[in-house]
């Protein structure tokens, strides 16, 4: 079989898989867990969430940096 | 041909980590069912925990580098160390900024001095001391040993900051995951989210924790090759 048609098709499962099994936010609409998304607790989240890739991209450009350096040196040698 | 290995090793590891990201934030955002007590701020936890687990195992793996690195003397070692101690530093920063946003809501306080938030942040604090230790001696070699023992020390804190909501009086949530009496005391669509998130983060610190030790070692190359010409030159004149 061939392993590039195998692996799509993998991943294709686990896809349909998960949005089968989504039960979205927007189904608590209504509710009073569900009213909660549009108040200050939802930029708490979005904060928390933006601070963690924010934190991690940093590290990866400054990693990025210190690998164009190596390479500038490696140039000029 | 290991260096090309390692490359090959964070394409996969950060390939897959990305693509693990994504499913965590689809289902952090569309798909875990919103918590009964604290609402919507409780989807802070599928980020917060992960961060914790990066941190201590990033710290852990510093303090079992700087250990080996004192008994055998190998530069690989201290360079993994440094390369761990990066990665818990930035993991223990995101920990002790995303508590404060869920504290807020759920304590309405962004900070209290009770034993889990005052320990976690001395932890912060004696891995800032590590990278201080490391530039504050004339030896460069001197500057590594001191980090190395500050890296064996600090890694003491760890179980500390575990037990301090069981051994002390404290604010913060028990434990959920790692509970003595009822471990994973979770709902099942929580559980497979938090184990998703506590993936994606391993996968994102695996892969950048190896670009971050490989272009240490191109340096290190680079620095010693420089080293040895100067030395040639200096002879030769």
């Amino acid at each position: 079989m061939d392993r590039k048609w195998f692996s799509r098709w993998t991943t294709a499962l686990v896809l349909g898989v998960l949005i089968l099994q989504a039960s979205p936010l927007w189904a608590q609409a209504g509710t009073v867990l569900g009213r909660q998304t549009l108040g200050r607790a939802y930029w708490h989240v979005f904060a928390a969430y933006a601070i963690v890739w924010l934190f991690v991209l940093g590290w990866l450009i400054s990693i990025v940096r210190r690998l164009r350096r190596v390479e500038e040196r490696l140039g000029t040698e | 041909m290991i260096q090309r290995q390692i490359r090959g090793a964070v394409g996969v590891l950060g390939a897959l980590g990305v693509a693990t990201v994504l499913v965590l934030h689809w289902m952090v955002f569309f798909w875990v069912p919103t918590e009964s007590t604290m609402g919507v701020v409780q989807r802070i936890f599928y980020i917060h925990v992960p961060a914790w687990w990066i941190a201590f195992l990033a710290f852990g793996l510093v303090a079992l580098c700087s250990a080996v690195y004192l008994w055998l003397g190998d530069e690989r070692l201290d360079r993994a160390a440094v390369a761990s101690a990066e990665a818990g530093m930035i993991f223990t920063t995101i920990g002790l900024l995303t508590g404060p946003l869920w504290g807020r809501v759920a304590w309405g306080t962004w900070w209290e001095w009770e034993p889990r938030l005052t320990l976690a942040l001395i932890l912060w604090f004696i891995y800032l001391g590590y990278f201080l230790v490391r530039r504050s001696t004339v030896n460069p070699e001197q500057g590594k040993r001191f980090a190395a023992v500050v890296g064996i020390i600090g890694v003491l804190d760890i179980p500390l900051i575990h037990v301090s909501v069981t051994w002390l009086r404290s604010l913060h949530p028990q434990a959920v995951i790692l509970s003595a009496e009822n471990p994973m005391n979770l709902d099942g669509s929580m559980g497979a989210t938090i184990g998703v998130g506590l993936l994606a983060f391993t996968l994102v610190f695996a892969s950048l924790f190896l670009a971050r030790y490989t272009v240490g070692g191109y340096e290190l190359e680079l620095d010693l090759r420089d080293a040895t010409s100067g030395n040639t030159q200096g002879a030769e004149a």
